[in-house]
């Protein structure tokens, strides 16, 4: 196993006092109260639809049987098997398929199967009234981020950014053991664990600690929800982004989105995930790092800030609960995130 | 009420910067030629031009500088952005526009000089002109009609642009103030100080290089962010080296930009010369144009 060829990230997340779905509040500076969904009990069912890319029923296969084995019951959509172009069908095909998920009040949590591209076009489809009275949890990332953040900005309703069905291994004997346990990740998370995380010191992180609901996702989402209804409330909360196959000036460019937006003027704290970034043979000088790009634009801000935080388009990709409030702690020795 | 900076008169002087990427000498040399040999002007070079600092044409300090120096001299009377690249996001909100308030130039570019004309037409309605840049003059391209169209617009000749009809094309007729530029940089600006407006206008848009599901993705931000519902008409330019995903995303450019303004009423017409290729008109952001879609040709005119 090359464990270093990974971003040099540590985690356990531990077992702490079952919460039996009580709802959690916090007050941001934007005056929402968020609520959690209830946690998930034995025998409870794990709706799984594809409202971005297609994906086949044989590529959810593992992770039908691995929640299967805690404990869950699995409703498949209609969507998985579907196909128009790259999309898992229609986008009338998806949003229904999403809406009755959202609607069938058995169905306790909504696990997107894939990303890809098409959350944005079914968004504003879809009807959010039953999802309201009784919140779900909804997971996914990447794509589905554009579903964190409209949950963010209009209710204020927690959901889960985790890995989907299609990071499942196929074979679990031949899994790494952070596949496994970032996937386990998505169990506790169900289930009401506190989560803690921990993630190796980047020596350019900026230290401190600070209290905030947990928000973020994919950067270059949050760019192109910018100015719509979906677009994310960062004020007093804890921002991370994480992004993949980007150049290095177009991770400048959406930095300087989230700057020039007002996003980062009033964060609590800010993790930086994985960031793969794509070379450019003709452009590759960009003579900035990625800790470069990202500390000049928060200068002028004094709030903690750390790189190489476990969650991306990597192995290391652990589920993180948006909208609860969390405590993240940056010293020089040690980085985490607690669960509040 | 949008203001015009003056036109300019033979022997007025253009000055030339990068404020982007970096752009060797020689690449600039016969666009300068042709400003003060046959278009007689004269010139004053910046010094970002033939500059370079990584992949920029200068670090942010000195971009900065030159740009702010041309805006501030008295005896420019327009600024030519010889390349576009990326880094205007990096120092626009460092630029000081309040010598330019006083005393409007115009401003020339396309690509990444889209957020200087949308950041100016928004915060201070001043007229700056979307146009080919140093590179358009290479190869002799200089005597083309696109070319031409910068020297004419800069001497204040009102030219009609037509082109011809694209079966995607919605007929109509529109009036309004001229917005526009790169999609990309259009959405970028979504949120931010430099937030294009486009309510009661004609907008224009082009792109280079990107992957379909992006455009898609863009046209649906520019949707949910409310700038395609009232425009008084789309102008929809070249949309060049489209890229397509593993999994192909099943609709062309076209038909992705005609289903995102389906259900509008303006008219909207497709392939019009304005783009990263040699078909690219200079076009006034921020002057009333009038937009005839009609059934054999499409005619843009002041």
């Amino acid at each position: 196993m090359k464990r270093k060829n990974f971003i040099q990230s540590s985690i356990g997340v531990l077992t702490a006092s079952y919460l039996p779905g009580l709802p959690e509040f916090s007050t941001g500076v934007d005056e929402v109260s968020f609520v959690s969904p209830s946690y998930l009990k034995q025998g409870d069912i794990i709706g799984i639809t594809a409202p971005a890319g297609y994906i086949t029923r044989d590529e959810i296969r593992s992770a039908v049987q691995k929640m299967e084995s805690w404990g869950y019951k699995i409703t498949i959509g209609d969507t998985i098997d579907k196909r128009d172009f790259t999309f898992g069908g229609t986008d009338e095909e998806r949003t229904k398929d999403f809406q009755q998920m959202l609607d069938d009040p058995k169905i306790k949590a909504i696990m997107c199967a894939r990303g890809g591209y098409g959350v944005v076009r079914i968004i504003d489809k879809l009807n959010w009234e039953k999802f309201k009275t009784k919140p779900k949890w909804i997971i996914g990332f990447s794509d589905v981020t554009v579903i964190h953040s409209h949950l963010n900005k209009n209710f204020g309703i927690a959901s889960i950014h985790s890995k989907m069905c299609n990071s499942f291994p196929d074979d679990w004997s031949l899994a790494e053991p952070i596949q496994i346990e970032t996937i386990e990740s998505i169990q506790l998370a169900l289930s009401g664990k506190k989560m803690i995380y921990t993630a190796t010191p980047n020596p350019q992180n900026k230290l401190g600690t600070a209290d905030g609901v947990l928000i973020g996702g994919n950067l270059k989402m949050l760019e192109t929800l910018a100015g719509t209804k979906s677009d994310i409330n960062t004020a007093g909360k804890i921002l991370f982004v994480e992004d993949t196959g980007e150049y290095m000036y177009s991770i400048d460019r959406m930095f300087w989105n989230l700057k020039r937006t007002g996003k980062l003027s009033q964060l609590k704290g800010l993790i930086v995930g994985g960031f793969k970034v794509k070379v450019d043979p003709d452009s590759d000088d960009f003579g900035r790092t990625l800790q470069d790009v990202v500390l000049e634009k928060l200068k002028a801000y004094r709030y903690p800030v750390c790189f190489d935080f476990p969650v991306g388009h990597q192995k290391n990709n652990y589920a993180l609960k948006c909208g609860v409030k969390h405590r993240l702690e940056i010293k020089s020795e040690n980085v985490s995130l607690k669960e509040i | 009420m949008i203001k015009i900076p003056p036109y300019l008169q033979k022997g007025d002087t253009i000055g030339l910067v990068c404020p982007a990427g970096f752009m060797p000498v020689e690449k600039v040399s016969e666009c300068i030629r042709v400003l003060n040999e046959d278009w007689r002007f004269t010139t004053k070079v910046g010094t970002t031009i033939g500059q370079q600092y990584h992949y920029f044409s200068g670090t942010d300090e000195e971009r900065i500088e030159d740009l702010q120096h041309m805006l501030d001299d008295e005896n420019v009377k327009a600024i030519l952005c010889a390349r576009g690249g990326y880094g205007l996001s990096r120092i626009i909100d460092k630029i000081d526009f309040t010598n330019f308030k006083k005393n409007p130039k115009w401003i020339i570019g396309f690509s990444d000089v889209t957020i200087l004309h949308s950041h100016i037409y928004r915060n201070y309605s001043i007229s700056t002109l979307h146009a080919s840049m140093a590179n358009a003059f290479n190869d002799d391209e200089y005597k083309n009609e696109f070319v031409h169209s910068l020297q004419y617009a800069l001497e204040g000749k009102k030219i009609k642009y037509q082109c011809t009809q694209h079966e995607f094309n919605k007929k109509g007729e529109g009036v309004g103030e001229l917005v526009g530029g790169n999609l990309s940089l259009l959405a970028h600006l979504v949120g931010t100080d430099s937030d294009i407006k486009t309510k009661g206008r004609i907008l224009f848009i082009e792109d280079i290089g990107e992957y379909l599901y992006n455009v898609d993705r863009m046209m649906y931000q520019l949707k949910r962010s409310g700038k395609l519902d009232k425009l008084a008409g789309l102008i929809v330019g070249g949309f060049t080296d489209m890229k397509d995903t593993e999994r192909p995303f099943g609709q062309t450019v076209h038909e992705i930009i005609r289903d995102a303004v389906a259900e509008y009423d303006y008219p909207v017409c497709f392939d019009f010369p304005v783009s990263h290729e040699k078909e690219n008109y200079a076009l006034k952001i921020g002057v009333g144009y009038k937009l005839k879609v009609g059934k054999n040709k499409v005619v843009l005119e002041e």
